[in-house]
């Protein structure tokens, strides 16, 4: 069975703003307001560069940073289903 | 690796200017709380809710480009504005399952849901797309 992909808003659709760790983000489209705690801003981040699945963003978010987790696929994969549940990410 | 920060994400978030580590978490973890504005909440008036599309402060003779997008009557690849309004349920059935609403294809109603997703607060459908997102 394939893998899922997911697909996000593109980031005009999101205001963002830092908060010394975490990330408020507006979603345009819904109204809606969420609080994100890293990883979950830099699965967005890596999502703007296309639809992918959980292995393949892992992947991209690992050019940009030193990943901490003995099964990367596996966490994005919970934190997309997380995305997903609050609105922000969809299958595609 | 030179250098290392415990502090994940600079600038935009995802291209940081030095190399981060960055811990995706346990998966029992919670990295995302939503506040919900109010915003009606039975299930009978968010489906019976509606969209036009496009909405009418859009203007009249505007096409839906596949991305979403207004773009001028005529334009090729474009589908005209739909003569009725959608009703929240063919909304929601189109944005969760790709299932186009009755009478309309499915490449339009591919591009109908894109404009859908595009719509912000004040404009017409925006309350009820906005509905539709909540989570139960």
């Amino acid at each position: 069975m394939a893998a899922s992909l997911y697909a996000a808003d593109p980031p005009e659709t999101l205001r963002t703003v830092e908060l010394e760790g975490l990330t408020l983000l507006y979603h345009r489209p819904s109204g809606l307001t969420h609080f994100l705690a890293p990883p979950a801003p830099q699965i967005l981040a890596a999502l703007a560069e296309g639809p992918a699945d959980a292995e393949t963003l892992a992947a991209r978010i690992a050019d940009a940073f030193e990943i901490d987790s003995e099964d990367p696929g596996a966490a994005i994969a919970a934190r997309l289903a997380e995305l997903e549940a609050a609105g922000l990410v969809r299958r595609t | 690796m030179s250098e290392r920060s415990d502090t994940p994400g600079e600038e935009d978030g995802i291209r940081p200017s030095r190399r981060v580590v960055l811990a995706l978490g346990a998966a029992a973890a919670s990295t995302v709380i939503t506040v919900r504005p109010a915003l009606a909440q039975t299930a009978g008036s968010v489906l019976n809710c509606e969209i036009p599309v496009p909405a009418p402060q859009a203007g009249s003779g505007q096409f839906i480009a596949a991305d979403g997008s207004l773009v001028p009557a005529g334009t090729p690849g474009a589908y005209p504005p739909l003569a009725r309004p959608l009703k929240g349920e063919e909304v929601k059935a189109m944005l969760n399952s790709g299932r186009a609403p009755a009478g309309i294809d499915s490449e339009a109603a591919q591009a109908y849901a894109n404009y859908i997703r595009r719509l912000q607060a004040g404009m017409s459908g925006f309350t009820c797309y906005a509905s539709l997102q909540m989570p139960r």
